[in-house]
């Protein structure tokens, strides 16, 4: 996703003016600085993944989709499954989305929900084997169909609902029998996202494009009810209390959405 | 096609809106007929009003811009448009930045759909919103009733014919927000202006 | 496609799925459904999930294809990994898809009315989210009401459907299996007003007679998706409050 000039040059000119209503405590659209948008969970959206959930975060749309095969393991873990995520920003999700194999932001994306949920060990990997050279591998696909701001959060969501709708498919003789199911993926733990930017002096949970678009800092932390699970800071800097703070706010949303999840 | 909106008939692109040729946005002429291009709805009075239009400049619409580039000929300003437009120079006194808001008016549209602006000035700082060029003459409202309306209540607002608002940064920029919001999503049903009246007098005893 | 299978797929006049031949799978459509996109249209057919979003007229990229006297249309239609009952596939464009986005973008050629716009571009983009036969026609069907969302100017409205023949029965609308197993497979698309066609392809092996009924049949069905669109399109625009998306 590239910045288009337009962006960048609204951005300086933009982000006074933010400020100004920011310094009020509220942003465009009445949130409070620690405050989600809107989020609609639907779980069970796709019958041909095993698990997939739609996950909007005002108007930003992710659907995730895990699907089950047969694979070889990776050399240095032959025993256990293999977890593939993969995320596409859709060119029909946001005029700066451009086709084409996926940019920095898109696999930085994939790569961050995915450590949420091997941290958070959502997969029961070591339950995946099947016999010697053959295992279970679960691609776990995110597309981003709509991008109002913060695909990150959605995406985590959208994750965490679809291995909650997961069911392992049956195996006989190292081949998946499509339709008939062994039992479900039951995460052991949901893992939920936050993701914050700085603007002035304020860090904003849950950026919209704009705010994303002057942001000077942004940090994304993963926790499960018990833990942070993942943590990626992306652009500026950020000061121990700051992060402390953020930690205990993401942990205080994360339930939050939790009961989300589970409802 | 006989669906019914408050007396209003919706009508499709390729649906027949008159006998004889007529030159009116949104729709274009086959044979001898007058065909809708764009989804629309026909009035009591049988006239075409598109619901969903993109914006054609016409020579003397004032527009609403941002500065996206400087050279020494002259300026790149976005208009909302598919391209962006440019101010010469040699056209204006002031001396423009790059993320300066801009009010001008269309001089001349070329054929291949350049556009050519003057009578240039500089918008303060201030919030720069998108809004659908198709419900524009909605959100100014007859002679300038609803804008009006708006800003005696948030502060300095200019509405381009290209849907770029500004909206001053010395004025209740949320509130203007959610009042463009209101007027966005009910446009064209009927009782606008009152409900918009209401909410903003709500707003005022709130404070 | 060769229709060799011992598989019967019509039975006492029955179709697998308890069709007649003559009858649409359910088809529900839903216009508006996404904020960035200028236009856009979510479509359920049979078992098939289609997204479709409309961006333009924007600046048209890269600036040599551009043309001094119109809109260039394009289109991409694109599979995803999780679309197939069966494994997982590779993300990108496949040959497939690059020729569906061709023909596509080729219906549309057709009607929007691109001289408005010069030095521009329309993008259609299609994205199949799970497929189950007649991904293409589905497509059509829903671009078209995404273009109309999206203010883009036409001088129709398309709508597509697809006839075959399985058992020596002349069906309607193909579902995956007869379009695997069965002998023919006719996707058709027409512009509404004039009835011009504006796409079509076929396999297998049809008479002359055979292919003049099938576009009959395939007429009944674009009755009523035309139907179906309007009464999408009507329901989108006579409420002011947007029904949530649903999947």
């Amino acid at each position: 996703m590239s910045e288009s000039t337009k962006d960048v040059v609204m951005a300086r000119m933009m982000k006074d003016v933010l400020m100004n209503t920011l310094s009020s405590g509220k942003r465009y659209d009445g949130r409070a600085l620690d405050e989600f948008r809107k989020i609609k969970i639907q779980k069970g959206v796709l019958k041909t993944a095993e698990g997939s959930a739609l996950a909007e975060v005002g108007g930003t749309k992710v659907l995730a989709a895990v699907k089950f095969d047969v694979a070889t393991p990776f050399p240095d873990r032959p025993n256990e499954g293999v977890l593939i995520s993969n995320a596409e920003l859709l060119c029909t999700a946001s005029p700066e989305f451009e086709s084409g194999p996926p940019d920095e932001n898109s696999i930085e994306f994939a790569r961050v929900v995915d450590r949420a949920i091997r941290s958070a060990e959502c997969v029961d990997v070591k339950s995946f084997f099947i016999q010697e050279g053959k295992v279970i591998s679960a691609f776990l696909d995110l597309y981003v169909l709509d991008h109002t701001g913060n695909y990150t959060d959605a995406g985590t969501m959208a994750a965490t609902a679809a291995l909650m709708d997961a069911k392992v498919p049956k195996v006989k003789d190292a081949k998946i029998i499509r339709g008939d199911y062994d039992r479900p993926l039951a995460p052991k733990a949901l893992p939920v996202s936050c993701t914050f930017v700085k603007v002035g002096s304020q860090w904003l949970l849950d950026p919209v494009r704009e705010e994303e678009l002057v942001h000077e800092s942004k940090i994304t932390i993963a926790t499960t009810a018990e833990h942070v699970c993942a943590i990626q800071k992306s652009k500026g800097a950020i000061t121990k209390d700051e992060l402390m703070e953020l930690i205990d706010i993401s942990f205080k949303k994360g339930n939050e959405v939790r009961d989300i999840l589970q409802g | 096609m006989s669906d019914k909106m408050n007396d209003r008939k919706l009508v499709l692109p390729g649906e027949k809106i008159a006998e004889g040729k007529y030159r009116i946005p949104g729709a274009f002429v086959e044979g001898e007929k007058t065909y809708a291009a764009v989804i629309g709805i026909l009035d009591a009075e049988n006239r075409f009003i598109p619901l969903e239009n993109k914006y054609i400049p016409m020579a003397e619409d004032v527009l609403v811009g941002v500065i996206t580039d400087s050279r020494h000929a002259g300026y790149d300003v976005d208009l909302n448009l598919p391209n962006n437009g440019f101010i010469p120079s040699r056209d204006i006194r002031l001396t423009l930045e790059l993320g300066d808001f801009v009010m001008c008016k269309v001089r001349e549209v070329t054929e291949t759909g350049d556009v050519d602006v003057g009578e240039v000035r500089r918008l303060p700082k201030g919030k720069l919103v998108s809004f659908p060029c198709a419900k524009v003459p909605r959100l100014v409202g007859r002679q300038s009733s609803m804008i009006d309306m708006i800003k005696e209540r948030v502060g300095d607002i200019v509405v381009g014919k290209n849907g770029y608002v500004w909206i001053s940064e010395k004025a209740d920029i949320p509130l203007a927000m959610e009042t463009i919001k209101i007027i966005e999503e009910e446009a064209h049903f009927p009782g606008l202006t009152d409900r918009i009246s209401a909410f903003l007098n709500i707003q005022k005893k709130v404070e | 496609m060769a229709g060799n299978s011992d598989m019967k797929l019509v039975v006492d006049g029955k179709r697998l799925d308890g069709r007649a031949p003559e009858d649409l799978r359910p088809v529900r459509i839903e216009t508006g459904v996404l904020h960035e996109a200028d236009g856009s249209s979510y479509i359920e057919w049979g078992g098939n999930k289609i997204l479709c979003g409309v961006y333009g007229p924007r600046e048209c990229i890269p600036r040599f294809e551009a043309s001094p006297y119109r809109a260039l249309v394009k289109c991409r239609y694109m599979m995803s990994p999780f679309s197939s009952l069966e494994e997982h596939s590779r993300s990108g464009p496949s040959r497939r898809s690059n020729e569906l986005s061709k023909v596509i973008r080729e219906v549309f050629e057709n009607v929007v009315i691109a001289e408005k716009f010069p030095n521009t571009q329309i993008d259609i983009y299609i994205d199949v989210l799970q497929a189950e036969g007649g991904t293409r026609t589905a497509s059509i069907t829903a671009a078209a009401v995404a273009l109309a969302n999206a203010g883009i100017p036409m001088r129709d409205m398309v709508s597509a459907v697809s006839a075959g023949k399985a058992d020596e029965v002349l069906l309607l609308d193909l579902g995956k299996t007869e379009d695997n197993l069965g002998q023919s497979d006719m996707p058709i698309a027409f512009s509404r007003r004039k009835k011009d066609i504006l796409l079509l392809q076929m396999d297998g092996l049809l008479t002359r007679d055979e292919i003049s009924r099938m576009i009959d049949l395939t007429l009944k069905g674009e009755a009523e998706l035309a139907k179906l669109q309007d009464e999408t399109l009507f329901r989108f625009y006579s409420a002011p409050k947007h029904e949530e998306f649903r999947m």
